[in-house]
Formats: C-alpha cells, sequence, structure tokens
C-alpha cells in the first residue's frame, strides 16, 4: 500500500500467500474509568486492522504517564483493560514502552496478518454496491455531554460498551461476503471516512438518513449545542462533496459528521448481498448494524443524504 | 443584559458557562463572546433551545452571539401582571394523541377538545410537554397546531421530546415549541407545583 490515498493500516506483503498488516493509535482518556478507557483504546487500535479484513496477532502497549501526580494503579487497571481487549481478540501483548508526561495517554500498535489479495481497502466502490454501518453513531456527541455532566450514567455505560465493542464479529462476518471496501468510522465522523471512500473513487453515494443507526441521545444533545469542535471541523473539510435533502434535519447532520472513538465498520457490499450481510451481522449479535444507503454511477465523487 | 466572556475555552465550556449564567439570573437578554466557530454555533443552538432567538456578530477574530429571550418576557412579567393568577406552576406531561381509552375516534376528539379548554388555566398553565405518540400534536397537520402555536406566543413553554421525534421520524415536521430531553423534563417535574399526566 503506498501513501496516495489514506487507509486504515500499512500492509507489507511477505509471500504470495502473506503480508503483514500494521498500525498504531494511541490518544488521551474518553472515559473516566480507566479500566475502560484501556478496552476503548485497544479496540480502536484493533479496529484499522479488522477494516482492512486481517486478523491481529501481536500488540505493543504505548504509554505516556504522570508518575509524578497520578497512581500506578490507574495505570495498571488501563493496561488490564488493553489486555483483555487484546485477549478478546486472540492477539499477544509482546511489549510496549513508556515515558513520563503531563498528559496521560495510551494506546497500542497492533500487528496482524492478512493474505494479500484479500487486502479491504477504502477504494474500490462499485456502482450498485450498498453500504452497511454496524454500530450507531453519536458516541462523540454523547462524550461531550458527559464532560458537561449532562448525560445519566446508564447513558455513559451504555455508549462506553459500545466504544469497547471489537470489530472482530463484524470483520469475520465480512469474509464470508463479496466485500469490495471497508473502512472503521472514528474521528472524521460517517461523512468524513465516507468521503475518504467516495474521493477518487469516481462513484456517487447516497444515504438515507432514517435508515442510519444512531445513540438515540446524541438527537437531543446536539440540539442543546453539545457537540465537539471535530464535528464542524469535518463538515467544514467535507461540505463541497456533500448534499443533504431539505428534510434532513440539521441535528441528524451534526450526528453523522460527528467524530467516532472505536466505531463501526462501513462496509461496500455487493448488492445482490445486503439483506444477507446484514443478517449474519444481526445473528451474529451486531443488532444495530443497519443498510444505511448505495453506490451510484453518479453524481461522480458526490454525497447525496436524503 | 447578561455579558459572558468565554474566549479562550474548548466545546462544551462555552455552552456550559452560558447555561449556567442562565440558571442563575435568567437574563431576557444575553450576549456571548467566543473565539472559535464551533464555540459559536454550539452557544446559538443552546440559546435557541431555550427559547431565545439569536443574532450573531463578527468582532475582529471573535464572535458575538446575541440572544433575546422570546417567550419569556411574557411568562417573567406575568407574575406582575397578573398577581392574583399564576399563582401557582402546573405542567401537563401530554404522552398520548388521544384522551383515554375506548374509542379512538372519540379519543382524538376529547383531546383537541382538552387541548383549545386549557386556556382556561390561565397563566397557572406553566409547561406542556409532549413525549412518546403525544408528539404528533405538535406536528405539520397536527388539528390543534395552531392553537398550540397560540400558546405559545402567549408565552406557555411548550417541550416536545427530541427521542420521541427521532423514533417517529417525525424531527423535521415539528411545528411547534421546543426539542427537548428526559432532563429538562424530569428538572421542570420537579419546579412545577402540580403535574398532570395524560
Amino acid at each position: 500500500m503506498g501513501l496516495d490515498r489514506a487507509d486504515d493500516a500499512g500492509v507489507y506483503k511477505i509471500t504470495d500467500d502473506l503480508a503483514l498488516i500494521q498500525t498504531v493509535d494511541f490518544f488521551t482518556p474518553i472515559v473516566d474509568d480507566p479500566y475502560w478507557f484501556g478496552r476503548i483504546a485497544a479496540a480502536n487500535a484493533l479496529s484499522d486492522v479488522y477494516a482492512m479484513g486481517g486478523i491481529p496477532k501481536t500488540a505493543m502497549n504505548i504509554v505516556a504517564f504522570p508518575a509524578q501526580t497520578m497512581d500506578l494503579a490507574v495505570l495498571r487497571q488501563i493496561i488490564q483493560g488493553g489486555l483483555d481487549a487484546l485477549t478478546e481478540a486472540d492477539a499477544v501483548l509482546v511489549g510496549g514502552h513508556s515515558i513520563e508526561d503531563k498528559e496521560l495517554k495510551y494506546g497500542l500498535s497492533i500487528t496482524g496478518v492478512i493474505h494479500p489479495a484479500r487486502v479491504l481497502t477504502k477504494k474500490h466502490l462499485q456502482p450498485g454496491d450498498r453500504l452497511i454501518l454496524t454500530k450507531p453513531l453519536g458516541s462523540g456527541i454523547v462524550n461531550t455531554a458527559v464532560k458537561a455532566e449532562m448525560a445519566p450514567a446508564a447513558l455513559v455505560e451504555r455508549v462506553t460498551r459500545l466504544m469497547a465493542a471489537l470489530n472482530r464479529t463484524a470483520a469475520e462476518v465480512m469474509q464470508r461476503f463479496k466485500v469490495h471496501a471497508c473502512t472503521d468510522i472514528t474521528g472524521f465522523g460517517l461523512l468524513g471516512h465516507l468521503s475518504e471512500m467516495v474521493a477518487g473513487s469516481g462513484r456517487g453515494v447516497r444515504l438515507f438518513s432514517t435508515q442510519i443507526p444512531i445513540i438515540a441521545e446524541s438527537v437531543e444533545y446536539a440540539a442543546m449545542g453539545l457537540i465537539p469542535a471535530g464535528a464542524y471541523k469535518n463538515r467544514e473539510f467535507r461540505q463541497a462533496m456533500i448534499t443533504f435533502e431539505a428534510s434532513v434535519a440539521r441535528v441528524l447532520q451534526d450526528i453523522f459528521f460527528d467524530p467516532q472513538t472505536s466505531g463501526g465498520l462501513l462496509i461496500s457490499v455487493a448488492a445482490g448481498q445486503a439483506e444477507e450481510i446484514l443478517s449474519a451481522l444481526k445473528s451474529e449479535g451486531l443488532e444495530d448494524a443497519a443498510l444505511i444507503g448505495e453506490v451510484m454511477e453518479a453524481p461522480e465523487e458526490k454525497i447525496l443524504v436524503k | 443584559m447578561k455579558e459572558i466572556d468565554a474566549r479562550g475555552l474548548a466545546c462544551p465550556a462555552p455552552v456550559l458557562q452560558t447555561k449556567a449564567a442562565l440558571r442563575e439570573e435568567s437574563p431576557g437578554q444575553v450576549q456571548v463572546v467566543v473565539d472559535n466557530s464551533a464555540a459559536q454555533q454550539n452557544v446559538q443552538r443552546f440559546l435557541e433551545s431555550q427559547g431565545f432567538e439569536t443574532t450573531l456578530e463578527q468582532k475582529g477574530a471573535d464572535f458575538l452571539v446575541i440572544g433575546r429571550c422570546a417567550a419569556a418576557p411574557a411568562e417573567r412579567s406575568r407574575p406582575a401582571a397578573a398577581p392574583e393568577t399564576g399563582s401557582q406552576k402546573i405542567l401537563i406531561l401530554c404522552a398520548t394523541d388521544r384522551m383515554g381509552y375506548g374509542d379512538d375516534e372519540l379519543g382524538l376528539k376529547l383531546m383537541v377538545n382538552y387541548l383549545r379548554t386549557l386556556k382556561e388555566m390561565g397563566p397557572d398553565l406553566w409547561r406542556l410537554i409532549f413525549v412518546n405518540n403525544g408528539v404528533k400534536l405538535a406536528i405539520d397537520g397536527s388539528e390543534v397546531l395552531p392553537d398550540l402555536q397560540g400558546y405559545e406566543q402567549a408565552g406557555l413553554k411548550i417541550l416536545v421530546c427530541g427521542t420521541c421525534l427521532n423514533h417517529f421520524n417525525l424531527l423535521a415536521r415539528k411545528q411547534v415549541g421546543e426539542t427537548t430531553n428526559m432532563l429538562d423534563i424530569v428538572t421542570a417535574m420537579q419546579l412545577a407545583d402540580k403535574v398532570i399526566s395524560l
């Protein structure tokens, strides 16, 4: 893979039937609970490997920790969270590196394997493909409401588990179908990441706003202005590519631009297999998975949201 | 007029500062200075969600969001104008678009009649909240829409559940009231002297 277009991870071919897939991601805490922060960070790092169709094998921790001001027990909980996510992924922690820093940061570098002919990228949307999203949107807005101390504990827990959920099942189900392109939804939001798939593809995309799964509470918070700055940046950056029909409420548009932490996979699957992959995802427990749009011949490299 | 300087603050801090200022003083007019467009849009949305009409001015690199309370002046002047009435705060939670069980057609008629007759409560009627199927009374095509809009213009605060609108896919069709959330509903119930649930 070159660097000419944004991809989720780097791929290096070793033999004709084996390639390495490598990725790294780390960030500052997005939830208060250290254990769940660790789990979410690991799920997020693993996700890049899953989005490309790979199988994660080994991992290295990356830690920046304020040892002068913070109890080491916090770090142990974070690492335990990361470890539990890796165990769930059947990947092995082989090492890591830590430095002292004023601000806590944690993440991982993940190495996986993949057959070189089976690498999935953001390219190759095919006309007629159906788009499937596997997790609901709105975690960035909910996290902003959490910062504002306006989100009830039950919602915090629900969204924490959503962010900590691995994309492993979705990636495994995807292997059984004719998938042409895939990415995971993170900081650029649904529309930002979809724009990356559409740019340079020569294809257009039509999204059905009412089919897109969202965390219901995010609507209320968006209406109150609890929207992360990143959502506005994502809109500004990509708005030239996107047309919203008048019926698409502004708050929904914001949710479609909302930066996600460890969001779901966005899968472009051959038209005839859309229903089948959807029911396979649902029967494997991904109940929020939904068919959200389709790839068109035209308008070229534009997204229409209806 | 209340002035808030929220420059140098990252979201959601400017919204929280504005929210705190409104809670402390409930001013009729508020002016918020921010230094980035995300904060500007968020503060503008927040003020609008609280019943303010907003205007925007650019001042060099800063944004000035000015909010004027659309509904509140009437609401606020009410105790002074009519001290003998409005002595209690009645909240009506309307979770259905028809009144009672039995005959649906009758239930719809009764609800229309009920909402029209509500004006007899005068200024005691403090909040009207629509949740679940009740949100369908606040959208275009609702028989009581003109009545509800009239109440709102007269200063009644009408709240419509955002989760419910979204559930029924009616967000774009809401024609009256503010989109609300459970926290606002619970807070309003706590403040009310009397809660009537339909």
